[in-house]
């Protein structure tokens, strides 16, 4: 009985010195930034850039959109589309595991602009659409939104519609737009 | 012999029915133990209808003389044994040997518990789950069997984590004790089940108010205590192996206890079990990644005698917890899609894999003990252990952390008591003691996303005194007070978005001791003075009727979770955020029993209302939106609640008068009276009110029946039973709906309403089965049994609304569940 109180108080006394302090966790597999650049494919000066970031991830803020360039009326684009961890040092660039894992992850485009038609160009390695690549075509001038989902683990293949496609949301981010 | 009294006064009463005639034969046997063969000497035997009693001489004989043709109750006891009740058919000189189980601690006061009433001892209210209710649940988890309780009922994460709620609280409100241990293990989660597998139970007993003293006074919804083998002073070898499968989840469940006593007072215990199951089945759709793989082990070892002894035990259990694929969502946009569809999003074919996401839990608990009894005062005992919980959980991640745990929460625990008994006084027991816990809590940096719960140290001292007070046969009186103290010190890193947008950069400007990147690391400490105090009374009338009532008030300290959650819940979608501002709870509860047992019905009406003062619960506070998506945010708040129900429970014995001649007397008749079926019932009702807000409380169980009936020897000794759970519709819920745009194929959004908040409708579930056991099976030493349950036999489609999983999936459905045992 004395003994065991005494390997006790040892386990207790020894157990007390525990004050590390401890490793911060940057949150590595968040996405903080998802960023479409679509190049007018007769004109290589007319570069448009969405993005939008949220800095703290699951974090209060809101993600804050950006665009840069205009998307021009009656003209085909060629887009790509990244997502990258902005919170780990150097950037880790998320679209390399998309790619790699293409058979579990697909992007959606989805548009309100009238006129405006998006086609995904690149397949995953069973043949399948896996839109990280994108054509743009822009009829007449106009507004609209367009918004850009990665979904993983969705149905594959599917009818080519979100609702269809079904999986998880890991990034949704809509950008307004205007096609002038 | 007081426990004889017990028997006798509780004991369900079997009629007889004769005509008046001569009373000429006679009944004898031997008296055997049950274990060695060994006869018994001096057991003593009552007939219950004559009032008359019997003993076995030096070679285990009896003989009952002047017995009329009819039906008799025996009571045999024996001061090593178990005490057996058993009806005997006399229609002429008979000749019958009884065996009888040796299963008596001569160390402890034996309790003899036979009815839906327990714990005659004090006024609290408990229900035990006694050996042969256990038996059925080898294959399920400890919440299945908790859930025979009336009172008790489960929170779910799918079907294999199954926490207890006792009378509408679970979590750190009820503490789990095995084998004199608080469970340490991480019990704070509502997707955590007790890491404790439930044949090492040789009975359970749950008391549903903070009365259990001595096992923690913050225990405001109850004490679940689970109690191993008792100790023998014999030499003698014991034990079991069950075998069970199922077809539902296609797998089962292998289980064996060895238990070996010796005169001297060694002893050894060791229970091992080993489950594996696959994936469970809905009505129509198999439930994908549901399966799971449990292992536990136990040992105990020690020496007993009348004066001193110890005993030193070890309990490990770990298990890998498959959970429904389909719960695991991204944003809210797929938990209303879940909801519509109205089945899960993926399902794949049957498989015994286990993927992401899971859970690995690992839990070991080294215990010693020792007691020194001191004569004409009474026992001092003291006790140390050590918990090491272990818990992964794994998510669907990408890349390479597929396969790397998001969650790694290492908790270690010590605990140490000094407890003193002093039970010499005539009519007062008075119990006193000591006890600390020091608790580590060390979540793994690598996991690579942010600390559900931080470093933390933790500090809990106490001390309780209770008293019995038994002036005669008619009342008991107890109280019992308890003081703790407890102080968390964590160490934690906010995001700084978090840390300002809570307000705490104001607030708790004290505890930032560094900044990092877009993090601030924060040193939290917290200290909660908690006391407990309660005090009943019970008044037995006569041997047929009792009343008790108890009132007891309680506090409870937040736990780590409701402090410092701060993070997106895959599971619903939601961000959970703790709050460090909170206060201790206060419970007061008052529980009334009324039990009566008269001729043939045994009934039990529990009425209770516990009031909270700073209930604390997760409240929905607004939506955030992160480039995932919109999320609703629930924060932990303080309110005053309300939760007010009555349990029912009901036994009834039928019995059968058959008309016999008699075979040598000449025209007489005479009657048999057979008992051929028992009911039992159980009914739970409770309503909790958010009083702050003024509406229901989030979670509380629903109105539920349930009927069993059982018919006894239908065929070669096969019993069989048909039974009825219906649970019906939770119409108290507070409505927690809110509105989130979904996006269209056509780009646009449609604003839709996230119905989480309404119950599923009411379901009614019919079971059918039926046992059979045999003594000395085969011509081996001891008894072997097989039992064939069908469970939901109408493969009824169902959903529950205390299953987190709800939204996404059914219930499951037919399960063929086979067992086989053998005691020896």
């Amino acid at each position: 009985m004395k003994k065991i109180l005494i390997l006790a108080i040892a386990l207790f006394a020894i157990s007390c010195n525990d004050d590390d302090v401890p490793q911060i966790i940057n949150e590595e597999e968040v996405i903080t930034t998802v960023e479409v650049t679509m190049t007018n494919s007769t004109d290589p000066n007319n570069v448009v850039i969405l993005r939008s970031v949220d800095s703290d991830g699951d974090g209060p803020n809101l993600p804050v959109n950006t665009i840069t360039g205009n998307i021009l009326a009656n003209a085909s684009y060629l887009g790509s589309t990244r997502f990258l961890n902005e919170l780990e040092s150097p950037v880790e660039d998320i679209t390399l595991e998309v790619q790699d894992e293409s058979l579990e992850h697909e992007v959606f485009y989805l548009t309100t602009a009238s006129g405006v038609t998006i086609a995904k160009t690149d397949v995953d390695t069973a043949g399948n659409p896996l839109g990280l690549r994108f054509n743009l075509q822009t009829a007449a001038a106009g507004t609209g939104t367009m918004t850009v989902v990665l979904r993983h683990e969705p149905t594959k293949p599917n009818d080519n519609t979100l609702t269809g496609a079904g999986g998880e949301t890991d990034a949704q981010v809509t950008f307004n737009v205007t096609v002038q | 012999m007081y426990f004889k009294n017990y028997v006798f006064v509780l004991m369900l009463v079997a009629a007889m029915f004769t005509n008046a005639q001569e009373c000429t034969y006679t009944l004898k046997g031997r008296v055997i133990d049950f274990h060695d063969g060994q006869p018994l000497v001096a057991a003593q035997l009552y007939v219950k209808e004559v009032n008359r009693s019997f003993k076995t001489n030096e070679n285990g004989n009896y003989v009952i003389d002047k017995l009329c043709a009819g039906t008799y109750t025996l009571y045999v006891a024996h001061i090593d044994c178990e005490p057996k009740e058993l009806t005997v058919a006399i229609l002429k000189n008979k000749e019958q040997d009884i065996y009888l189980e040796h299963h008596i601690d001569q160390l402890q006061a034996v309790k003899v518990l036979v009815d839906v009433h327990d714990d005659h001892e004090s006024s609290q209210s408990s229900t035990r789950i006694n050996q042969e209710t256990l038996q059925q649940f080898r294959g399920a988890t400890l919440g299945d069997a908790l859930e025979t309780v009336q009172g008790v009922t489960s929170l779910k994460t799918g079907n294999s984590v199954v926490k207890p709620i006792i009378h509408g609280l679970y979590g750190s409100r009820v503490a789990i004790v095995n084998n004199g241990l608080r469970q340490q293990d991480q019990e704070w989660g509502v997707e955590h089940a007790p890491n404790i597998d439930v044949n090492t139970a040789r009975s359970i007993q749950v008391v549903k108010g903070a009365s259990a003293l001595r096992y923690g006074g913050d225990a405001i919804g109850g004490t679940i205590l689970i109690e191993p083998a008792r100790y023998l002073r014999k030499d003698t070898l014991s034990g079991s192996i069950t075998l069970q499968g199922q077809s539902n989840g296609r797998g089962g469940t292998l289980t064996g206890q060895l238990e070996r006593y010796r005169k001297s007072g060694w002893f050894q215990q060791a229970t091992f079990t080993t489950k594996r199951l696959g994936d469970y089945e809905a009505p129509s759709y198999v439930l994908s990644n549901t399966g799971s793989k449990t292992n536990a082990f136990h040992f105990n070892t020690g020496f007993h005698a009348v004066a001193y002894g110890f005993d030193v035990n070890y309990n490990y259990y770990d298990a890998r917890i498959g959970i429904l694929r389909a719960s695991h969502i991204g944003n809210v946009a797929d938990l209303v899609t879940s909801i519509n569809a109205g089945q899960p999003a993926t399902i794949n074919d049957f498989t015994y894999a286990i993927d992401a996401p899971r859970q690995e839990v690992a839990h070991h608990a080294l215990q010693a003990s020792g007691y020194k009894r001191f004569v004409g005062l009474g026992k001092l005992t003291g006790t140390y252990s050590l918990q090491f919980n272990n818990r992964l959980e794994f998510d669907i991640r990408r890349g390479t952390n597929a396969n790397r745990a998001a969650l790694d929460i290492d908790l270690l625990t010590h605990s140490g008591a000094v407890h003193f008994l002093i039970d010499a006084l005539p009519q007062v027991t008075i119990e006193t003691g000591i006890d600390g816990t020091f608790q580590t809590n060390t979540p793994n940096p690598d996991t690579g996303v942010r600390r559900l719960i931080p470093d933390y140290n933790s500090n809990k001292l106490g001390a309780f005194t209770s008293i019995v007070y038994k002036p005669n046969n008619k009342w008991i009186i107890d109280a019992g007070l308890r003081y703790d103290r407890f102080e968390i010190d964590a160490t934690k890193f906010y995001l700084q978005s978090r840390w300002e947008g809570l307000g705490y950069d104001v607030q708790y400007p004290q505890f930032e001791i560094g900044e990092q990147g877009n993090q601030i690391l924060t040193n939290p400490v917290f200290a909660y003075d908690l006391f407990a105090f309660t005090t009943g009374a019970k008044r037995v009338f006569n041997e047929h009727y009792d009343v008790a009532i108890n009132i007891s008030t309680a506090n409870r300290a937040p736990n780590p979770s409701e402090l410092f959650s701060d993070g997106l819940h895959h599971a619903l979608a939601t961000i959970e955020l703790g709050r460090l501002d909170l206060e201790k709870e206060q419970s007061f509860k008052l529980n009334t029993t009324f039990h009566a047992n008269v001729g043939h019905l045994d009934v039990e009406v529990n009425p209770y209302v516990n009031s909270i003062q700073n209930f604390i619960q997760l409240i929905p506070t607004g939506i955030e939106t992160t480039i995932r998506g919109a999320f609703p945010v629930y924060q932990y708040e303080q309110v005053n609640a309300q939760i007010a129900g009555v349990d029912v429970a009901l036994g009834y014995d039928f019995f059968n008068k058959i008309a016999v001649e008699q075979t040598d007397t000449d025209n007489e008749l005479t009657y048999l009276v057979k008992k051929v079926a028992h009911i039992d019932s159980r009914f739970s009702y409770l309503r909790g009110q958010n009083q702050t807000n003024n509406e229901p409380l989030i979670d509380m169980p629903p109105v539920q029946f349930s009927n069993r009936l059982t018919f006894f020897d239908v065929f070669h000794g096969i019993d069989l039973f048909v039974s009825n759970q219906t649970v019906l519709k939770q119409t108290r819920f507070p409505n927690y709906d809110y509105e989130v745009a979904v996006p269209q194929n056509d780009g646009s959004f449609s604003n839709e309403t996230v119905r989480i908040s309404e119950s599923p409708a009411s379901f009614s579930l019919w079971d059918l089965g039926l046992n059979f056991e045999k003594d000395n099976f085969l011509g081996l030493r001891g008894a072997a049994g097989v039992s064939v349950v069908a469970s939901n036999i109408f493969n009824t489609s169902y959903r529950n609304y205390l299953n987190r999983q709800r939204f996404y999936a059914d219930e499951v459905g037919t399960n063929f569940n086979i067992q086989f045992h053998y005691n020896f």
